[in-house]
């Protein structure tokens, strides 16, 4: 392409039409300039357009298209085509700094975007006088010009605050120094000389605080790594400069805007920053300078005002002090009882109050407020900051703390109580004092884990927080309640029982509040109370204790939900499956009236699924109703098939994919439930499962597997009789789930319930193909995971179908076979399997091996023998898991292995563990001794004489303790 | 695995102040004007002379202005501030004081000679060579052996200039057979101050790399430094540690060098002194040593190096403290038995306390500290480690400023998770990092510029605090729109 007016001309219609909303237009416009980059001087018509253009719009466009451009083709990959011709690439690096300099700020911020990314490949070796370049401009005394270098150089010098140190990025920042470091340190005295000349110019302040705040940055960037002999001889500079930068207070710098920080308020926040930079990694060298910058930063805070637009800054100030005053060695900063009472007064009280912002918050914007309130999402918030500075403080002076709050606590609440419509204010400051002064860990699964000893938390919670929970209103006060509540969540393992069951009615009456915080925290107050433990592993709270709430309980929180805002509130949901679990059977008599609730729930939500958790919960509450009402009737299925088919019904013809893997479940718990011969009403769903169009979405592969192992366990026989022309449709979905790493487990789950439970007849063509195809998985992708499954689904076989059976399939595939398996994959990694069962299912399957496998005594094989062995008695011998899995009672959504937004296992339609063996062999080592009890009678002397002659030691003193406990001997 | 010294070739900070000096002026007089005085009538004579005369008078061939005028030479490089040693080399008159050095006769001048080319010598690379393309280095060898105690001492101070240059100087000086002249003046009679001296032109006969000293020398040289180190001289025992620490900066064979002597109990006693001077190359050498084999760190440890090594990593100096670290992280890399041993010793509260409120600088080794451990250690060690409270410090330091640091702390938590799993105490992990404010932090780190750190920080937050899998291969779909259950058979080989 030319640089001819023609192309311009060209170049200006694309452009524009790609700023057609009508995709016909703007796609091909789209396409079309696509294929046109690679001509040489497309990069330069643009730069030419984004300059010369009439039009604003078109340079605007232009500049955008030439910073995209730059971005998808600039970097040279290896062994890939240069996109980029070398003149243009030249002809861009000669013009692109004056370009970016001499455009409005629009334009100038694309290109600073592009002149970094060029940066990045070709800074410095590539792009020698760049820096130079720059630096030369600082003496333009243009400061819109200085203030684009800055921000270019920032844009290429901040990646060095997060790469890793190497010689080469060592050698580029060496190189900056040497160039930059005098420049800026000149420049950063010449502005801060110019901010006091125009002191009254308020446009020429903004634009030279502009650059003071680029210049700061600067300096976070270049003495990120280490610290540069060129700052450390400066340091008395910068550092003194900082200083009175903090201290400076300029009136026509001030903002009206009370949300958006002005420049004053990010200078200082930058300084900030740069200062604990110092504090942190050099702090031998900043040492002398650290005591004025704590009291500058201090007295920063003291006078700063509660607006919104100082929120970083204050925040920034506060974590200084915070990491500061952890430091053995500046302990003496604080330790006088003045500085420690005016730090708490000044900075901690002042932030932790309750500003309008929070209130306005806590009614219109509740969901954000229970976020960042109960989730701790508040990181950068003033009442974090000064939450984490009163633990800082507590670490040397825990006492003196406690001492001072406890005064300010009083007092709040005699103020407090003075005035309770006007001055609750202070009793909310109060209890956040108390709770982030006697918190000192927390987690959200058992809320506060280790507290202040010398808070008394239980006689707060008498005299303070009781009293507002139990007054008559509800609706009185909705902060107050809601610290009274989230004081009892959190504090809830240090409050003694008793005080906790006085607390249930109160939680469950401000169910009804109408505040969605209050009766959300109520709602969530109770679930986490449900699920602390007792002794024995069992729920504190018990089912006796709250049998005379069982109504009000349940009626409340159904009636929450219907509380405006709260219709899909997730809280709600999960403390009502949490009193499902909790109460079990004493819920019965209200099922019928709670399943009817639930599932005209379900179908309202199901038309547009929004919460997840939500969601997650209601099914949980679902499966809970069904299985605490059947276990005591089995009978009542049929009702809850009656309720539910029809809405699943319609799930699965709309095809709501977040519900399907839950429906699934469901539907597996149902189908558990029955006793009998699998009824027809599932059987004609069974072909439908085998689609693939559901396998293909991972969300559903476990719940179908689960479903289907359930058709398999109550329905194998009718499987085989009425629909044999499925089982290889069967078998193809194990084979598309043992195709995947992700998945195989699974497909060995199905597999093994075919193996199990389908009559031998049904499946007898198929054998050898599958496993060919557990070979081929072995032999091109084999995992840990696979080859566990793996050990586990042959042993299983061969308890099935005979030691023999297994050895004659394995040599059919393949001469040999049998003992490859054994010597490479058996004996090698018997020791991995892991689970009780599975461990049980390998020991049995090991044992007919060894005792029931003619082969393995008189063919080659016999040398695998006592190594079979000996894996076997290290699979005894290996250290049991002993972990309990935890009761599904307390299970958490979080918690739940595998947890994903597309498939939600449901803890309480969990099946139990199945043990094929469980009948057959109690204990497997008694049944190895037995076993070879039996080969050594059939053939005397031979067990016997390969146990002396190669069996370790180790091994056989074991084998001898399962013998005499099985009181046989060998012959 | 062990790390060794780290070479660094860019360096943005200030060269370091505790290194030892490689090269030195000699500006101290009265003594030596003293000595000087035996062999002169007059001993304080101060004359002043301009330059164009001390060219004419060096040149001349009258010996009491040569002398007068070397003397004149010698003093303007021996004052305190700025001495004109580029001027003095531009006068051309180096060959000729080489020259000097050898007039046996003329004691005196001899000795000047020798003190103006020491101080050009102690100045640039450029000043050196100077001196050694004036033909100096084997007159001044020669010297050594020099019945007058003083010119010998002399000798030995401009030689240690010479060879502390660099790589290619001290060579030239070992293949010029330096050696032995310079042992010879190590005798039970030799003076503290002469010995000093030796001790120091020792030390840089034995300093730089890339080449290292030649073996032979090494071999020649270390009995006597070994000898040294047991004197009761500060100087002395310390420029004696620095050589040691020079020669254990290296591979693992020169390592074993030195720990075959037996001087490594000596070493230990010395990094106990409580004068930094000389727990400073003493920590060096025992430091550099732990880089090498098992076997070598083991010798270290039998000699006591993990009884010390608590004080000094409570030392108040960060570079001691940062030094203890970095020994206490290569042992931490051996096997579990060493580790072993790091627990039993009581390194681990030490470890702790650094890790919380030690200098940025010794923070970043104790955390590779905890790092080598928890990939060496054993799960019962772990344990141990956990016992210890390290979480808490290390996690804090989730929010240091410094990419690296930041990754090993998330690789050696990975690695402590993997301990856990393998005892089932996954979750009683998971509480504990949570609790600690670890998984607020390292949620946090997801939005970490550095891609390795945000991949890792993911990867914990995905194993241990979600859980997640991904797929791989793919089947077919039949006529019937089912899957399709077909095999071809290969042939198979575990």
């Amino acid at each position: 392409m030319e640089l001819s007016d023609a192309n311009l001309q060209t170049l200006t219609e694309y452009l524009k039409k790609t700023l057609d909303p009508d995709p016909a237009i703007r796609r091909p416009a789209e396409k079309f300039l696509e294929s046109v980059e690679g001509s040489q001087n497309y990069p330069l018509l643009l730069l030419t357009l984004l300059e010369k253009s009439q039009e604003n719009v078109i340079k605007v466009c232009a500049s955008v298209t030439f910073k995209n451009y730059i971005k998808r083709n600039w970097r040279i990959v290896e062994d890939e085509p240069n996109k980029i011709c070398e003149s243009d690439r030249i002809a861009i690096k000669a013009n692109i700094v004056p370009l970016m300099l001499s455009s409005p700020e629009q334009i100038q911020k694309q290109l600073s975007d592009a002149i970094s990314i060029i940066g990045r490949e070709d800074f410095p070796q590539k792009w020698p006088d760049l820096l130079t370049e720059m630096v030369n401009r600082f003496q333009s005394g243009d400061f819109h010009v200085i203030n684009g270098v800055l921000r270019t150089a920032h844009s290429l010098f901040k990646r060095y605050r997060h790469e890793f140190k190497s010689n080469e990025l060592w050698t580029e920042i060496k190189l900056v120094l040497d160039a930059f470091a005098l420049p800026l340190t000149n420049l950063f005295k010449a502005t801060i000389e110019l901010c006091s000349t125009h002191a009254n110019d308020a446009s020429a302040l903004k634009v030279l605080f502009s650059s003071l705040i680029l210049i700061a940055k600067l300096f976070y960037s270049l003495n990120f790594q280490d610290l540069p002999e060129f700052f450390e001889d400066n340091m008395e500079t910068w550092m003194t400069n900082f200083h009175s930068l903090l201290t400076l207070d300029n009136k026509l710098l001030q903002t009206d805007d009370e949300e958006e920080a002005g420049l004053l308020e990010l200078l200082k926040s930058q300084i900030c920053d740069n200062a604990a930079l110092y504090a942190q990694k050099y702090d031998e060298e900043f040492q002398p300078y650290l005591p004025r910058f704590v009291t500058a930063i201090w007295n920063l805070l003291v006078t700063t005002g509660q607006e919104v637009k100082y929120d970083l800054l204050v925040s920034n100030a506060i974590q200084f002090l915070a990491s500061v005053c952890e430091r053995p060695h500046y302990k003496h900063l604080f330790e006088d009882q003045n500085t420690l009472t005016s730090i708490c007064e000044k900075v901690i009280v002042p932030n932790m109050e309750f500003r309008a912002a929070d209130e306005e918050a806590f009614e219109d914007n509740s969901e954000e407020y229970i976020r960042r309130d109960l989730e701790g999402s508040d990181i950068d918030t003033r009442r974090r900051a000064a939450c984490d500075l009163v633990r800082g403080l507590c670490k040397f002076f825990e006492g003196p703390v406690t001492g001072i709050f406890s005064g300010y606590v009083n007092s709040m609440l005699q103020e407090y109580a003075k005035n309770p419509s006007v001055n609750w204010k202070h009793k909310d400051a109060a209890i956040y004092l108390v709770t982030s002064l006697a918190s000192k860990a927390q987690t959200q699964k058992h809320g506060i884990t280790q507290a202040n000893e010398l808070v008394n938390l239980t006689e707060f919670f008498v005299n303070h927080i009781q009293p507002d929970l139990k007054s008559a209103t509800v609706n009185e006060f909705p902060v107050l309640k809601a610290d009274g509540i989230k004081y009892i969540m959190i504090f809830r393992n240090q409050v003694p029982k008793e005080q906790l069951l006085v607390a249930i009615p109160l939680l469950i009456n401000h169910l009804q509040a109408e505040s969605i915080v209050v009766h959300t925290y109520a709602a969530h107050a109770l679930e986490r109370l449900f699920t602390m433990r007792g002794t024995n592993n069992t729920t504190l709270i018990t089912a006796a204790e709250m049998a005379p709430f069982v109504e009000v309980l349940l009626t409340n929180l159904f009636k929450a939900l219907t509380l405006p805002g709260s219709s899909e509130n997730e809280y709600i949901m999960k403390a009502i499956m949490r009193s499902f679990s909790l109460l079990q059977e004493s819920i019965i008599p209200y099922i019928p009236s709670v399943i009817t609730q639930l599932t005209q729930k379900l179908l309202a939500v199901s038309k547009n699924p929004s919460k997840p958790h939500f969601n997650h919960y209601m099914f949980e509450s679902i499966c809970l109703s069904i299985r605490i009402t059947c276990k005591a009737n089995p009978e009542a299925v049929g009702s809850f098939e009656e309720a539910l088919f029809l809405v699943f019904t319609e799930i699965l013809q709309n095809d709501v994919q977040e519900f399907i893997p839950y429906v699934f479940q469901v539907m597996s718990l149902l189908l558990e439930m029955h006793k009998n011969e699998i009824p027809s009403s599932y059987m004609a769903l069974f072909p439908h499962l085998l689609q693939p169009v559901l396998w293909e979405r991972t969300g559903n592969i476990p719940p179908l597997v689960r479903l289907l192992q359930a058709f398999l366990e109550r329905g194998a026989s009718t499987i085989a009789s009425a629909a044999a022309d499925k089982i290889p449709g069967l078998l193809g979905v194990f084979q598309k789930l043992i195709a995947s790493k992700a998945n195989d487990h699974q497909g060995f789950y199905l597999l093994n319930s075919i193996i199990e439970h389908m009559p031998p007849e049904s499946v007898d063509q198929y054998r050898k193909q599958i496993f060919i195809l557990l070979f081929q998985r072995l032999q091109n992708s084999k995992t840990t995971k696979f080859i566990k499954s793996f050990l586990v689904f042959i042993n299983l076989y061969c308890i099935r179908y005979g030691a023999l059976a297994l050895q004659e399939i394995f040599d059919s595939i393949q001469p040999k076979m049998f003992g490859m398996v054994l010597e490479k994959i058996i004996i090698p990694e018997i020791q991995k399997v892991s689970g009780q069962v599975e461990k049980k299912i390998c020991a049995v399957g090991i044992t007919k091996i060894l005792t029931e496998c003619p082969p393995m005594m008189d063919t080659e094989y016999t040398k695998l023998w006592i190594p079979l062995l000996q894996a076997l008695i290290g699979l005894f011998e290996l250290p049991e898991d002993d972990t309990i899995p935890d009761e599904e009672h307390f299970i958490d959504i979080e918690d739940t292995p595998g947890y994903q937004t597309a498939f939600s296992q449901l803890a309480f339609a969990g099946k139990k563990e199945h043990d094929p063996v469980g009948q057959m062999v109690n204990n497997p080592r008694i049944h190895l001794a037995q076993s070879l009890h039996k080969l050594s009678t059939a053939c005397p002397g031979r067990v016997l004489s390969m146990l002396s002659t190669s069996l370790n030691a180790e091994a056989l003193q074991y084998l001898q303790g399962y013998l005499q406990a099985a009181s046989v001997s060998l012959l | 695995l062990r790390t060794q010294r780290v070479e660094v070739s860019i360096e943005l900070r200030k060269a370091k102040k505790d290194e030892q000096i490689l090269k030195r002026r000699n500006i101290s007089l009265h003594v030596r004007e003293e000595n000087l005085s035996l062999g002169q009538d007059k001993p304080e004579e101060i004359i002043h002379l301009s330059l164009e005369k001390i060219v004419e008078a060096v040149n001349g061939n009258n010996p009491k202005l040569q002398l007068l005028a070397t003397q004149a030479t010698r003093r303007m490089l021996s004052r305190q501030k700025d001495p004109p040693i580029n001027q003095i080399i531009e006068l051309g008159i180096i060959p000729r004081m080489v020259e000097f050095l050898s007039y046996a006769d003329n004691a005196a001048l001899q000795f000047e000679a020798a003190w103006a080319l020491t101080n050009i010598a102690s100045g640039t690379s450029e000043h050196t060579r100077a001196v050694v393309e004036g033909g100096a280095i084997p007159v001044f060898i020669s010297l050594l052996s020099s019945p007058h105690m003083h010119i010998s001492e002399q000798a030995v101070w401009a030689l240690g200039n010479v060879a502390g240059d660099g790589p290619l100087y001290r060579d030239a000086l070992i293949n010029s057979h330096v050696i032995p002249p310079l042992l010879a003046l190590v005798s039970p009679v030799t003076p503290v101050g002469f010995l000093r001296n030796i001790t120091w032109t020792l030390s840089n006969l034995c300093r730089n790399k890339n080449p290292y000293p030649p073996l032979d020398a090494v071999h020649e040289i270390l009995p006597v430094l070994i000898c040294l180190m047991q004197h009761e001289d500060k100087d002395i025992i310390t420029d004696s540690c620095w050589a040691v620490s020079y020669l254990t900066d290296g591979s693992n064979d020169r390592i074993q060098i030195v720990v075959d002597t037996g001087v490594l109990p000596r070493l230990v006693e010395l990094m106990a002194c409580t004068d930094v001077v000389v727990m400073t190359p003493a920590l060096r050498a025992i430091g550099n040593v732990v880089t090498g084999t098992d076997q070598q760190t083991q010798a270290a440890i039998d000699a006591g190096v993990l009884a010390v090594l608590p004080r000094l990593l409570r030392h108040t100096k960060p570079t001691i403290q940062k030094e203890a670290a970095w020994t206490l992280s290569n042992i931490a890399a051996g096997p579990c038995q060493q580790i072993q041993q790091l627990i039993t010793c009581g390194l681990l509260p030490p470890l702790v306390e650094l890790l919380h409120k030690g200098d940025f600088k010794a923070q970043k080794e104790a955390v590779w500290v905890v790092a080598n451990f928890t990939t060496g250690g054993t799960v019962d060690q772990m344990v141990e480690l956990i016992r210890s409270g390290v979480l808490k410090p290390l996690l804090n330091l989730l929010s240091a400023r410094d990419s690296k640091t930041i990754l090993i702390i998330l690789d050696t938590i990975s690695n402590l998770f993997m301990a856990a799993e393998k005892l089932g105490e996954t979750e009683k992990l998971c509480l504990l990092v949570e609790e600690l404010d670890g998984l607020e932090k390292i949620e946090d780190l997801q939005n970490h510029e550095n891609s390795m750190v945000y991949r890792a920080a993911l990867n914990i937050i995905e194993k241990y605090f979600s859980g997640e899998e991904n797929l791989d291969l793919e089947p077919q779909t039949g006529q019937d729109g089912l899957y399709d259950f077909s095999v071809k058979k290969q042939d198979f080989n575990f």
